[in-house]
């Protein structure tokens, strides 16, 4: 419900909506029906979907790797805590994000480019309204500075705005 | 059908946690704990049951007389018995619970079958003691239930007759009876332990006991139902007495129930079949593996030039499938130069979780349906786009 105003605001302030991938648990939260064919999320189309067998499956370094390639956020979706088919597989993740946070912070990487959520099978709304907030919250991390609000951005600015943010990343 | 059928009862179950997380917080969803609250529900069991040994005198005359001292006599005892019967019913409805749970959420899938087969024999001896428990009262409905048993156990071919004298102790009631039935119920009882350690072995943390808020909850729900309602026997047990209309307990007695309106047969055919369905469950899998995608991605492969010998998959594998063996050789990668120890992935074991790949900072480990690089090159090409 509160998904598309916000995104209706995010976009324009920054002058492009977060890049952002997601690593989702195959058991935990549905994106068939949110997701096309490549993973992009139809509500938020620059965040993409990679289905993985379990949380725990996720290797940290390749998270810091994608925020280095160029991602704006990136976060983890595990089942509901408890409710691992593992029994551990999200409680461990979440330490490793943990981990991966202060890593970040001691390189002057915000941490908060970084997610570990729980949403089970049916949580669709509350992970998409989860989804939006995390976008909102990298919008005031992605541009380094933006007196662009009161201009609005012409659409050929937009191309060169990624390469400067990365710098600061 | 039968996957038709398990997929619509799989999006049931979690859509009832989705209503139940409403209620509690997550870590407190009483299903996600249905097996520790089955254990626990033992454990008051146990402790109530020594207690009551202490007061029982199991023989013919001595049996009924006996409970009803432990009931009026002794400081506490009928609140003791009370919590011992009501705790029954809890065991069961938790372990039930705990066995459509995971059947309906997969997890019987690959080789979690140990905890599975395990759990079908926990359930086939905790009912058995359940039905010698009610022998021992020595009522009217114990006799009952004796007598039900014996009929049904002879209607088994072949073997039927044998059975029912083990049972019985010889032909018809003897004072050698009652002695035996004390031992049906204390030996599978404590046995249930034996089979515990069976279905937690391939656990790494088995979750073996709820949180602190559900096990007051629970022991406190059994001594408010015992106070409340106490436990009480019907007229002693007379050979001869006609077996009455008995209140009979769902959870316990529900064959010897169906066996006033089905021939005995039909009856064992009918608990012989449902365990025999139990036990090829885990083995007929809900989705082929093309409908399961990367829920079935492989067993754990270890890639063994770059394993360090660190150990860390080895604490992290929930199921106790990685085992550190001497290195008989030096890795390739610099860090696994020195290595002392080499980790080695048993295939009986697997899940297929990945969770040792997580674990693993020195990229020796893979799962061959879902590579490191597939990963990353997808997210590249997110980032890309």
């Amino acid at each position: 419900m509160s998904t598309t105003p916000q995104m209706q605001t995010a976009t324009p302030a920054s002058g492009r909506a977060p890049k952002v991938v997601g690593l989702v648990c195959d058991w935990a939260v549905g994106t068939t029906e949110l997701a096309d064919a490549a993973g992009r999320l139809r509500a938020h189309p620059s965040v993409t979907i990679i289905r993985v067998p379990c949380s725990g499956f996720i290797r940290p370094s390749w998270l810091e790797d994608t925020l280095k390639a160029g991602a704006d956020g990136v976060f983890v979706v595990g089942c509901p805590y408890g409710d691992c088919l593992n029994r551990e597989g999200n409680y461990l993740m979440r330490e490793r994000v943990d981990q991966l946070q202060r890593r970040l912070a001691r390189r002057k990487i915000p941490a908060e480019r970084l997610a570990m959520l729980a949403y089970g099978l049916h949580d669709v709304d509350a992970f998409l309204a989860e989804v939006a907030a995390f976008l909102k919250r990298l919008e005031a991390l992605v541009p380094p500075a933006a007196p662009a609000r009161p201009a609005a951005p012409r659409p050929a600015q937009t191309a060169s705005q990624p390469v400067q943010t990365e710098e600061g990343a | 059908m039968y996957r038709r059928v398990l997929t619509a009862l799989l999006r049931a179950t979690l859509r009832l946690d989705v209503a139940i997380n409403r209620v509690y917080p997550t870590d407190l969803n009483p299903l996600y704990y249905t097996g520790g609250l089955a254990n626990l529900f033992l454990f008051v069991l146990v402790l109530s049951g020594i207690f009551i040994f202490f007061y029982y005198v199991p023989s013919l005359a001595g049996a009924h007389e006996s409970i009803r001292y432990l009931t009026e006599q002794v400081p506490y005892g009928g609140l003791i018995r009370g919590i011992h019967r009501y705790a029954a019913d809890g065991f069961i409805i938790a372990a039930l619970l705990h066995l459509f749970r995971n059947w309906f959420t997969d997890r019987y899938l690959f080789s979690r079958d140990s905890p599975w087969i395990s759990g079908m024999f926990l359930l086939f001896f905790g009912g058995f003691v359940g039905v010698t428990g009610y022998i021992l009262v020595w009522d009217v409905r114990g006799l009952t239930v004796l007598a039900i048993f014996n009929d049904l156990l002879k209607a088994i071919p072949l073997a039927g007759q044998f059975l029912a004298d083990l049972l019985t102790g010889g032909q018809g009631l003897s004072e050698g009876t009652l002695p035996r039935i004390l031992l049906l119920h204390v030996g599978p009882a404590s046995m249930l332990y034996v089979l515990l350690g069976w279905h937690y072995v391939r656990l790494r943390h088995p979750k073996v006991w709820p949180p602190a808020t559900w096990v007051l909850v629970c022991v406190g729900l059994v001594t408010l139902a015992s106070a409340v309602l106490p436990a009480v026997s019907s007229t002693p047990a007379e050979p001869g007495v006609s077996p009455a209309a008995i209140p009979l307990d769902v959870f316990f007695l529900l064959p010897f129930w169906l066996a006033g309106y089905l021939p005995a047969l039909a009856v064992v055919v009918l608990v012989a079949a449902l365990f025999a369905i139990g036990y090829v469950i885990p083995y007929v899998a809900r989705e082929t593996p093309q409908e399961m995608g990367p829920r079935d991605p492989g067993v754990a492969q270890v890639i063994d030039g770059n394993c360090t010998g660190c150990e860390l998959c080895y604490y992290d594998c929930p199921y106790n499938a990685i085992v550190m063996v001497a290195s008989p050789y030096q890795g390739l990668s610099r860090a696994a130069q020195s290595r002392k120890l080499l980790a080695v992935v048993l295939d009986s074991r697997c899940v297929e979780c990945g969770i040792c790949i997580g674990a693993c900072p020195f990229e020796a480990l893979e799962l061959p349906g879902m590579l490191e690089s597939e990963i990353t090159q997808r997210a590249a090409a997110a980032v890309q786009a």
